[in-house]
């Protein structure tokens, strides 16, 4: 999402120019992707809650989520990430505000919902772009789900080490 | 040399890099939130707090569906705002270039990298596309090989554009993270080193199999 491109044309800006410039995108980057994530979010948790669905998998996926620390519920969070990240930062959040999880899973959560998040999306942004063999796709495609999982066990660890409870 | 075109954003590494990049390192760090004056560095306290309507921030308790998610969307504008704005900052002062310098060296050793690699790398921070087209490039420029490429592309595809992912589709995680951010930034790297190096030696291993194979291929 960087501007950074569009820099070199321009004629170089003052630094309080270039602040406001990053700060604008911020803005819209919040109106055009954040607040969307977290209307959808918020909007789907309503939904299954009312219907039950979330108790279903929540108990379903509680057994392997566990081991995360972590109750089957946020399961969720990690498939909205799959579709865009900032779905999945706003459904991991949303958790939390409705008491389904403490700071601590949120927390393990984070990196996890950014890793493996917009999984499609920059699937074509990232490695089609670059021209990639398409012989190591398959595996390509299986790392930010392994760099997730690991993610979740070292931020577990790091809290745990800093005695954060 | 259209590479070296490209890559070069009209920026040189001055002093100016290095203490940019100094400077946010240590305001994402979050290592100087408590050291009082020094605290006024720290991004954590510089986002400051909203003030209380009541017992509540704005947006009240209680809320539900749509209409508390855009409430919830609002608080983290000032974040994002924020958070872009300094990246912006220190990006134009050069601390990229001075993240290049850092990283330049280690990465042979780290994921099996050509020193070339270190500028798409730390591009690849804040734009996916930016990473993807240089990683293109330098591979028609015969800089670099097509298990090398695989290996950098498993890097940059995990949380494509880390520093701007985190800080605006992880904002509503911001607040609530019992880490600093910096911490958190760390912990994705981390793993998306090991994550390259997962299809750095898996390509070189089925590399040793074939070559095996061909092997005994040959005797018989």
């Amino acid at each position: 999402m960087s501007t950074q491109d569009t820099a070199a044309i321009q004629p170089k800006r003052s630094l309080l120019e270039e602040f406001m410039f990053g700060a604008k995108n911020g803005f819209y980057l919040g109106v055009e992707k954040i607040i969307p994530a977290m209307i959808i979010a918020y909007v789907l948790i309503t939904f299954l809650k009312i219907t039950g669905l979330m108790a279903i998998i929540g108990n379903i996926i509680s057994p392997v989520m566990a081991i995360f620390g972590l109750p089957g519920e946020a399961i969720v969070a990690l498939i909205s990430a799959f579709f865009a990240k900032a779905a999945g930062a706003a459904t991991a959040a949303t958790l939390y505000a409705d008491g389904t999880i403490n700071a601590i899973q949120a927390t393990i959560l984070f990196p996890a919902t950014i890793t493996m998040g917009t999984l499609i999306g920059h699937f074509v942004r990232c490695v089609v772009t670059s021209g990639t063999n398409p012989k190591h796709h398959p595996l390509i495609i299986a790392i930010p789900i392994i760099d997730a999982v690991l993610s979740m066990f070292l931020t577990r660890m790091i809290i745990s080490f800093m005695g954060i409870s | 040399m259209e590479f070296k075109q490209q890559t070069d954003y009209e920026h040189k590494l001055t002093w100016r890099g290095w203490l940019s990049f100094i400077f946010i390192a240590f305001s994402f760090s979050g290592v100087l939130a408590h050291a009082g004056a020094f605290s006024a560095i720290d991004f954590q306290v510089l986002i400051g707090k909203f003030g209380k309507i009541g017992a509540d921030t704005f947006t009240g308790k209680g809320g539900v569906g749509a209409r508390e998610g855009f409430m919830f969307g609002l608080t983290l504008m000032p974040t994002v705002m924020f958070a872009l704005g300094l990246i912006r900052v220190v990006e134009s002062l050069g601390a990229l270039l001075a993240a290049e310098r850092l990283v330049r060296p280690i990465l042979r050793p780290l994921m099996g990298l050509p020193g070339v690699c270190g500028l798409p790398l730390v591009s690849s921070m804040t734009s996916t596309d930016v990473g993807a087209a240089l990683t293109r490039q330098m591979y028609d420029n015969g800089q670099i090989n097509d298990k090398e490429r695989s290996t950098f592309v498993a890097y940059q595809y995990a949380a494509s554009g880390v520093v701007t992912n985190t800080f605006d589709c992880g904002a509503p995680l911001l607040a609530i993270s019992v880490l600093p951010v910096g911490i958190i930034l760390a912990v994705e790297i981390v793993v998306k080193i090991i994550g390259a190096n997962i299809v750095r030696f898996y390509l070189a291993r089925q590399e040793e199999t074939v070559s095996e194979v061909s092997v005994e291929g040959g005797k018989a």
